[in-house]
């Protein structure tokens, strides 16, 4: 199972602008000073060695997609965010080099705009010889045709040419579609949100964004980590401190880290995966994050086993 | 978990010793709504002295927070004394300290409460 991901920021995509190019450019050679770089080899070992993550890459800007690869012939996709654009057309160079045919299922956490921004601008959608399983707990349809609709977009709905089923799930249903099983869970965020456990082969991976599990319901926070026990991969909203989560930014749908890692280490997770980053935040800061988060997790550690925790960024690919 | 009260020239200090976890953090939030209205009453404040403790998760802070939303709408100070090098690390990956004063030591805080 490969989980890759194609959008991770949450809210709105960003774009990174020449001021921040040009501050990582001036940040790597300040730490090149001094060293050996004669050749294309040792500058691309000093690149991918010695600089942060911060300065040698980026987190993205692209907004909440997320491919999971079962290792057979069709796409499995959650949310369609703008990072859905770049999928559909890698999605149909890897049809056209043979091993996957034009067959996409998405999974909809729900249907706000950041989470279906991409769709308008997915290129297999266009295509006749492709088909499209839509699931959800909302009526993603009617968000769907609505984004399209005038005057809002000029290429409504149903000029895409794919075949397109929509299937509305209920809160706890599981759906075995032959090659994995998925089960669904409603989440607290404005207008519901949906998180999609999947199973296959002895390995689970959670999709579980835009929650705001309070801690106060100790309902939902126990029922949750349960949706996450002993998963392999969870995907998980840290968009906001602890303190903005449960003070000023209280009742804006998200969590934390410190929640994130909290939960995991209940539910015996074994690796994290932090998503749907603050658009404020710039990549020094996501990289921030994720130390600190790091750290909390070897503060709070309740035994031996050590929770591990990624940063998900635009291009990120983890093997399960 | 353990929270001992005591009034120290008329200001209410809860100190806290053990873990603060999810088993404990209703208990800790009985001790410290009690204790809001004391301070109240005696219109000063209230110090948390966490030096005694070891260990917060998330549901420790959220009592916290509970405790700075409350004594705001009662027009009290709350501030937090004596973390333990771990817990500060915890307030500030939390950002919890840009929520709370924080002291060296509880006579520190009462002191720094009563101005």
């Amino acid at each position: 199972m490969q989980v890759k991901f194609w959008g991770t920021r949450g809210s709105l995509p960003v774009a990174m602008k020449a001021d921040k190019v040009r501050g990582k450019i001036v940040q790597a050679l300040q730490a090149a000073r001094g060293k050996n770089l004669d050749d294309d080899q040792a500058i691309a070992d000093f690149v991918d060695n010695d600089l942060d993550f911060s300065v040698a890459g980026t987190y993205g800007g692209a907004s909440s997609c997320v491919e999971i690869d079962f290792g057979d012939d069709e796409f499995v996709l959650c949310d369609m965010g703008s990072g859905l654009r770049e999928f559909g057309f890698d999605s149909l160079r890897r049809i056209n080099e043979g091993g996957k045919k034009g067959a996409y299922s998405f999974f909809m956490s729900h249907p706000h705009w950041d989470h279906i921004m991409g769709f308008p601008f997915f290129a297999p959608a266009f295509m006749p010889t492709n088909n499209l399983k839509i699931h959800g707990g909302h009526d993603i349809e009617f968000a769907l045709r609505r984004q399209q609709d005038n005057p809002s977009f000029p290429v409504p709905l149903d000029w895409m040419g794919a075949p397109r089923e929509f299937h509305v799930m209920k809160d706890g249903e599981v759906l075995d579609t032959g090659a994995f099983t998925v089960k669904i869970r409603k989440q607290p965020h404005h207008g519901d949100s949906y998180g999609y456990r999947f199973e296959k082969g002895g390995k689970t991976v959670v999709y579980t964004t835009d929650a705001e599990h309070k801690l106060d319901d100790l309902d939902d926070f126990n029922a949750h980590i349960d949706f996450m026990r002993d998963a392999d991969l969870v995907i998980f909203d840290t968009m906001y401190s602890m303190a903005d989560a449960i003070s000023v930014k209280e009742d804006w749908g998200h969590s934390s880290n410190i929640v994130a890692v909290d939960m995991c280490h209940q539910a015996g997770v074994k690796h994290l995966a932090m998503f749907h980053h603050e658009p404020v935040f710039d990549d020094a800061m996501i990289l921030q994050n994720h130390t600190e988060t790091i750290r909390y997790e070897e503060l709070v550690r309740p035994g031996e086993d050590v929770l591990r925790i990624s940063c998900a960024y635009d291009g990120l690919v983890i093997d399960l | 978990m353990e929270c001992r009260k005591e009034n120290r020239d008329g200001v209410i200090v809860l100190a806290v010793d053990g873990a603060i976890d999810h088993e404990t953090a209703a208990a800790f939030e009985q001790a410290v709504m009690p204790s809001l209205d004391e301070a109240e009453a005696a219109g000063t404040g209230l110090v948390f002295d966490m030096s005694g403790v070891d260990y917060m998760s998330s549901v420790g802070l959220r009592v916290l927070m509970l405790a700075a939303k409350a004594a705001k709408q009662k027009s009290i100070s709350v501030v937090v004394a004596g973390l333990q090098p771990s817990l500060a690390e915890i307030f500030q990956i939390s950002r919890f300290d840009k929520i709370f004063t924080i002291y060296d030591s509880a006579d520190a805080a009462v002191a720094g409460v009563r101005g």
